[in-house]
């Protein structure tokens, strides 16, 4: 008996140790690392739930198998009944009353981080950014009238509210260290927002299935310091938005270079030097391509035109070849 | 020398082999239809599970196409909930339901034959679906508009998809209809509702959230066809419908459907557990009313599924308190489960093995669901592989292990014999292992920033090694797998198994009565029915005339 003890003890501390070590390491068993208010607040409430579910789940299973282990039939006949037992009402009032308790418990942290994850901090002074979800890119509207494709650019430390929307399916806005998700829903407009507490470039992906490129529709949250934002959104140059649109909505299906890919080789197609023809094109869609630029300002079509004849267009495919 | 003649009784082609079984119209053998064309599609969407499993193992990887990988996880998830877990457990329904309250038939046993032909041309109308122009449907097993409208999922995929969905709802509508009329009204002399077996608590509440939800479901596919085909337009913003209402729709259904694939389940539970620990159910009102209590929230919960949605703070909290009433229920099913072990004679019989191994695993899924409950961690872990892991934790490590447990125990009482119980134990452990390191790993990979139906990711490192292990688990379920089939045909093809008498496990209920096959009118009598435990009096009234 006290040696099954004592293996048992090991066990456990075998068990919570590996669990530290990796919790220490967040090798997946937390959410990553918060680098904003509310994706912390988020951990916190996460953490409470965990040692309120954690405490159960070893009850429960504790319970389970020192039952099974301890009143295992040890050969003796099926004829042979048990005690027969049918029910304790009082021990099944407590066993419904505690986990109210302890779910009203956990309603109450909820409530409690609520606040700081739903709603920025009051008289912030918020950059609003709209994000708009396409088939398969993100497109990013600055307060200046600044566009970006795929690449949100924010300053450290302040808060920029994210005005969601969709362009053509649903899609959900996903930076896992910046705060939940919300949907990109048609037809609607969400709201999320996040301050990020240090710079660099956070990334994430399309969180709701999109059509055939979902795995593709990454997004990355590049935060530098308030000069670079500035500088950023001041000095979009035609040039540099071209590229962006060209390599995160175009090249999807026909490669970086226009090689072709899923959608067919276009570094010789005739329409890319037709500005007409290929702003109809990239408006509306054609049979499988989805209408990518359904949204687009003149300006972006314009520096899309001037980037695909520069970098793009090869030239006519010379016959025979 | 006069010939003697003997009167030539024409014998109808409707006794054949093969035709007596497509005439048929006797529940235990729809009920072994069910069950049988249920399994086939298990391994089907199996089949498909692996597949995608083995695209995922590593980074990039480029085994299936994106197109396909698409078309693999909508009918990966479509056939497992439509086209095996509920007609699985409907199957259970029809074989045990008059069984164990002692009735001849179902009570309209012609509507019932319907019922399951209408599931088995659902299910060939969605696998059929693999030839329509354009391949199947592509936009995950809920179909959210847009991205299933036809503007964006043009091909027939939807349209066959939406077709197989309408088939189904109405098999499953006449399905319960028929086990409510039958619960209702065909139970035994004595059998007081007190006195019913919680398997049939379960199937009562199965069949009346069928009814109230599936509706709600037909209507919105209905839509959707109408938006595809019709010109519609209830679900295109752009011209003045609302994505949201499906969402709402949709998951009017959705909920209680995630009950309907369990509940019948705890009631195999209810019936197994007491039997190989020699007890009653600890608790047999709290076992059976918290039954009730489920189905009653499981209508109230559904915007859960929608907390990234932007519902607002209202709803969103509504839904949660909701959804945490509802784990008060099942909780305590879990620890009267629990406390019917204490202080048994427990036998590690197989279907004992995964009655045991459903609470375990059904355990952790109801914990994750807590994290899942609570909104704004929800907005984290919502649309992540967490949920991938949560909901197999429920469905596969609840429904599936409980079903499996449910075909092991009255496996003797349909065919005879007993499934051969070394093979049985072998396919639980490799079930449960090779379930857990599918599994397991993948509440990580949703922490780490995973979100589920993607066809491949571009993270090396711990995505890499989680998703590896994760795809090595497969493989091991196949292999268990590989072995319940081999243990049917070990106990059947080569007739290996013990021929079981009526009652080979001296359990507690009704069908236990009767022989093992029964013969097609179920009993020659009854016995009037006393208490919960009909059979187990019936031995211990033996003994004492004895």
């Amino acid at each position: 008996m006290r040696r099954k003890l004592f293996l048992l003890l090991v066990g456990v501390v075998a068990l919570l140790a590996t669990a530290g070590v990796a919790a220490a390491a967040n090798g997946g068993f937390t959410p990553v690392t918060p680098h904003s208010p509310n994706a912390a607040r988020t951990n916190d409430a996460y953490y409470v739930i965990l040692a309120f579910t954690g405490a159960i789940f070893l009850i429960v299973e504790g319970a389970l198998v020192t039952f099974i282990w301890r009143y295992r039939g040890r050969g003796r006949s099926r004829t042979v009944d048990a005690v027969q037992v049918h029910g304790n009402t009082r021990l099944e009032l407590i066993w419904t009353v505690i986990p109210v308790i302890i779910l009203c418990a956990i309603g109450l942290v909820v409530f409690y981080e609520l606040p700081g994850i739903s709603s920025a901090p009051a008289a912030a002074n918020p950059i609003r950014v709209t994000v708009e979800g396409h088939q398969f890119y993100w497109q990013f509207d600055y307060p200046n009238g600044a566009r970006s494709i795929n690449d949100l650019y924010a300053p450290v430390g302040q808060v920029v509210d994210l005005e969601v929307k969709s362009a053509d399916v649903i899609h959900s806005w996903w930076i896992p260290e910046l705060g939940g998700k919300i949907q990109a829903i048609p037809g609607r407009t969400n709201h999320i927002w996040f301050r990020a507490n240090a710079q660099g470039t956070y990334t994430g992906q399309c969180a709701e299935l999109c059509g055939l490129y979902h795995a593709d529709m990454t997004a990355r949250v590049i935060v530098g310091t308030g000069a670079e934002y500035h500088t950023f959104v001041t000095s979009t140059a035609p040039a540099v938005l071209g590229k962006a649109e060209f390599q995160g909505v175009c090249a999807t299906c026909h490669g970086m270079q226009g090689q072709g890919g899923y959608g067919p080789n276009l570094s010789s197609n005739p329409l890319l030097i037709q500005p007409a023809g290929l702003d109809t094109i990239v408006r509306n869609g054609r049979g499988l391509m989805p209408a990518v630029g359904n949204t687009w300002t003149a300006a972006q079509m314009k520096a899309l035109v001037q980037y695909v004849k520069t970098d793009v267009y090869k030239g006519a495919a010379t016959s025979g070849g | 020398m006069a010939a003697r003649s003997e009167a030539v009784y024409p014998v109808s082609w409707k006794s054949g082999r093969i035709a007596s079984w497509l005439v048929t119209v006797d529940h235990k053998r729809i009920g072994i239809m069910y069950i049988v064309t249920s399994l086939f599609f298990f391994v089907l969407g199996g089949i498909l599970a692996v597949l995608m499993r083995a695209q995922l193992a590593t980074p990039n990887e480029t085994l299936l196409t994106k197109n396909s990988y698409n078309e693999v996880l909508t009918m990966h998830g479509t056939t497992m909930i439509f086209l095996v877990v509920v007609p699985i457990l409907a199957g259970f329904g029809n074989y045990l339901v008059p069984l164990m309250i002692g009735a001849r038939d179902v009570a309209f046993p012609r509507l019932n034959a319907l019922s399951y032909w209408l599931y088995l041309l659902g299910g060939i109308v969605l696998w059929g679906s693999w030839f329509a122009t354009g391949g199947t449907a592509k936009a995950g097993w809920w179909s959210y508009p847009t991205l299933s409208e036809l503007q964006f999922s043009p091909g027939h995929g939807q349209d066959y998809w939406i077709l197989s969905i309408h088939i189904l709802t109405l098999a499953s509508l006449a399905g319960a209809i028929n086990f409510i009329v039958t619960i209702v009204n065909m139970r035994t002399r004595g059998m007081t509702w007190m006195r019913m077996p919680l398997f049939i608590w379960s199937m009562l509440a199965y069949a009346v959230m069928l009814v109230v939800a599936l509706p709600a479901l037909s209507a919105a596919v209905t839509m959707l066809l109408l938006d595809r085909q019709a010109g519609a337009h209830f679900f295109i913003p752009s011209r003045g419908g609302s994505v949201i209402l499906y969402q709402h729709m949709f998951w009017f259904f959705g909920h209680p459907e995630v009950y309907i694939m369990v509940l019948p389940v705890f009631g195999m539970v209810s019936e197994i557990l007491p039997v190989f620990s020699r007890k009653p159910i600890f608790g047999y009102k709290a076992v059976a009313f918290s039954t009730v209590g489920i189905a009653f929230f499981s209508m109230l919960v559904w915007a859960h599924h929608m907390f990234t949605s932007g519902l607002g703070t209202g709803l969103d909290s509504f839904f949660m308190i909701s959804s945490m009433v509802i784990a008060v229920p099942t909780g305590i099913k879990i620890f009267n489960w629990v406390a019917t072990t204490w202080r048994g004679n427990i036998i590690f019989d197989t279907p004992m093995l995964f009655t045991i191994g459903f609470i375990a695993l059904f355990t952790m899924g109801g914990l994750s669901g807590i994290f899942l409950a609570a909104f704004p961690v929800d907005w984290q872990l919502n649309d992540s592989y967490y949920v991938v892991a949560h909901f197999h934790y429920v469905l596969f490590g609840g429904s599936a292990f409980g079903f499996f447990g449910g075909l092991y125990y009255w496996w003797p009482k349909m065919f005879g014999r007993i499934l051969d119980e070394r093979l049985g134990k072998w396919f639980f452990w490799l079930l449960f292992v090779g379930f857990n390191l599918t599994f397991l790993p993948q509440h990580m990979l949703g922490l780490l920033g995973m979100p589920r139906r993607v066809y491949t990711y571009h993270h090396g490192g711990l995505w890499e090694a989680y998703n590896m292990i994760s795809t090595i688990g497969s493989g091991v379920m196949v292999v268990a797998v590989g072995v319940f089939l081999a243990s049917v045909w070990i106990t059947h093809g080569l007739r290996r198994g013990v021929r079981a008498g009526n009652d080979p496990w001296l359990a507690d209920t009704l069908e236990w009565y009767t022989t093992s096959p029964p013969p097609e009118h179920n009993f020659d009598t009854v016995p009037y029915v006393t208490s919960a435990r009909p059979l187990r009096d019936l031995r211990r009234r033996l003994a004492e005339q004895a």
